[in-house]
């Protein structure tokens, strides 16, 4: 089942996605190595999210393919995709508010393992590991918005994904909660799980990933080494207007 | 933390199968025929409720339209043993398994549909059945069935000395709808659907077949729908479309466990104990003087619960446990 290490983890070929009149993505064409973390920038409107949700099977592309761990995934739908090890976070988090903690958790936990007793004690491990053990008893309901993006993290973790797509679960948080968020992140890499991230705030993605990919208006722009991409006129001109590209 | 958690599921078993023996003892003191038929009536409406509750309230797809499957449970039992002569006991597991079948190919088409639209589609198609039935000659049509009564037995369910086998059965199968949420509760297809309800894209995500969970959890309310609707059919032994497939059957079932608190384990018993006395009474203290009072001071007390505990009755019991913490 498994392709061979040097293939890359996740592909997308030529993939298209027109809402009506509107093109979203046009032509995306990228791919992620096994082990790395690709940030996926652009600004608002390029076509991220839109990427994202082709990439977690919740819209088939209009055209294109996607490759997954070396098998065509372009038409399978979200739970299949998360059975074959696809994670992902969204951007408004969607956490089940009448359940507790540990009791979200066990849901994504759940898809590898049937034993509940088993389920729990996995939910318990990720938990610990995302830093939420102790507010494991509270409802989900009752958490800060800065936990309410770390059980995010934690339930697509429990499904012991190979690769994990976190949907701008950086922005909004106060420096120090991005920090926290930054470390477990690494975390995550270090346990062999590949991570493709949207991000909006440039300084604090950065320094984290190993290579950035540059949206713009639903077209790959540039894709590199971080410190590469930011000196980009292009990228500048993309996020700043011409006028700042001129002096770069 | 693990240990708490099965601790509070051991105690919830121990409390029920308390309950449940200190209501097997009941009719010892109580003989008065009246009260123990809203005794019987309370108890399946408990069992009801709570088989009710387990699409609706812990997958959250509201249905009102359940009368359907209690209609269907009572017609199977009667026209099997009327027509073929079959003994109540195997109509009633037809009537579950029929009941189960339908319920999945009426979840095909309706499970694609969301909130309130879900919930108008389940009272619609609930009207159509019963407007079916009304017209179909060989199962009695609108006069419905009588179901004729051929001696005391278990074997044949019927009794006509005494409310007390009823009692029994109406108890056990209480105890089973609760037992089976109970047992849910803690599976697989309990996470699977309070997540459904709570958030179909995220629970998408993490792997749920989302769809898939809804047909198990319609399924498995309306094979227990069912059977209350089969005891209900040998209990009153005269069934007709209104009285078995009547819109406030769908009513009935929901209210315990909305008053008493939708999704939860205990919520649909808590409701029926309150409710169902409280319906049978005020009926006959002042529904027979001037019809409607008792719909006034029943409806008045739904307003009253739902706006001062919008959680249901049970949460009462959590908000002592909060505050002892």
């Amino acid at each position: 089942m498994t392709a061979s290490p040097q293939t890359p983890l996740l592909e997308t070929r030529g993939v298209w996605q027109r809402f009506g009149g509107l093109v979203a993505n046009s032509d995306v064409s990228i791919s992620v190595g096994r082990g790395e973390i690709v940030g996926l920038i652009g600004p608002n409107g390029a076509g991220k999210s839109t990427l994202f949700n082709l990439i977690a099977g919740v819209l088939p592309p209009t055209q294109g393919s996607i490759i997954f761990d070396g098998e065509d995934v372009t038409r399978l739908p979200a739970a299949e995709r998360c059975q074959r090890g696809v994670g992902r976070t969204f951007q408004v988090v969607k956490s089940f508010e009448t359940m507790t903690v540990i009791d979200n958790v066990i849901v994504g936990a759940l898809i590898r393992n049937t034993k509940m007793r088993i389920a729990r004690q996995k939910a318990y491990e990720v938990l610990e590991f995302c830093g939420l053990a102790a507010r494991a008893d509270k409802l989900a309901a009752d958490l800060v918005p800065s936990e309410k993006r770390r059980l995010e993290v934690a339930r697509a973790l429990a499904t012991e994904p190979k690769l994990l797509l976190l949907d701008e679960v950086l922005t909004g948080l106060t420096p120090v909660e991005a920090q926290t968020g930054v470390e477990l992140v690494r975390k995550v890499r270090a346990t062999g799980v590949t991570v493709l991230m949207v991000e909006h705030v440039m300084e604090i993605v950065m320094p984290l990933v190993d290579r950035a990919i540059v949206l713009n208006l639903g077209k790959v722009l540039v894709e590199g080494k971080p410190t590469e991409v930011v000196r980009n006129p292009e990228v500048i001109s993309a996020y700043l207007g011409d006028r700042h590209a001129v002096g770069a | 933390m693990d240990t708490h958690f099965a601790q509070r599921r051991r105690r919830d078993l121990i409390v029920a199968g308390c309950l449940a023996v200190v209501a097997a003892l009941v009719p010892l003191f109580v003989k008065d025929v009246y009260v123990q038929n809203i005794m019987v009536l309370t108890l399946m409406y408990a069992a009801l409720s709570q088989s009710w509750n387990i699409l609706s309230g812990y997958c959250g797809q509201i249905s009102l339209g359940h009368a359907l499957y209690f209609g269907l449970g009572a017609y199977t039992t009667a026209l099997l043993f009327t027509k073929f002569g079959v003994l109540p006991w195997f109509g009633m597991l037809a009537g579950g398994a029929i009941s189960a079948v339908i319920a999945m190919a009426l979840g095909y088409p309706c499970f694609r549909l969301r909130g309130h639209y879900f919930v108008i589609a389940t009272i619609v198609i609930a009207e159509i059945a019963l407007v079916l039935i009304q017209n179909w000659d060989w199962a009695g049509a609108a006069l419905g069935i009588d179901i004729p009564v051929r001696g005391d037995s278990w074997l044949k369910f019927q009794f006509t000395r005494s409310k007390l086998p009823y009692f029994y059965f109406a108890l056990a199968l209480a105890c089973i709808a609760w037992f089976v949420t109970w047992w849910l509760e803690d599976s697989k297809w309990g996470y699977w659907w309070r997540a459904v309800k709570d958030n179909p894209d995220a629970a998408e995500s993490l792997g749920v077949v989302v769809f898939n969970s809804k047909m198990g959890a319609a399924a498995v309310s309306a094979f227990l729908v069912a059977v209350g609707g089969s005891f209900y059919a040998q209990f009153v032994s005269y069934i007709d479309p209104e009285s078995v497939m009547g819109f406030q059957f769908s009513l009935l079932m929901a209210l315990p466990a909305v008053l008493g608190g939708i999704g939860t384990l205990w919520g649909p018993v808590l409701g029926a104990v309150i409710l169902i006395p409280l319906t049978e009474l005020t009926r006959s203290f002042i529904g027979g003087s001037g019809r409607g009072v008792d719909l006034i001071v029943y409806g008045a007390l739904i307003v009253v619960i739902s706006l001062a505990l919008p959680r249901g009755l049970v949460s009462v019991f959590s908000w002592r446990k909060e505050a002892a913490r």
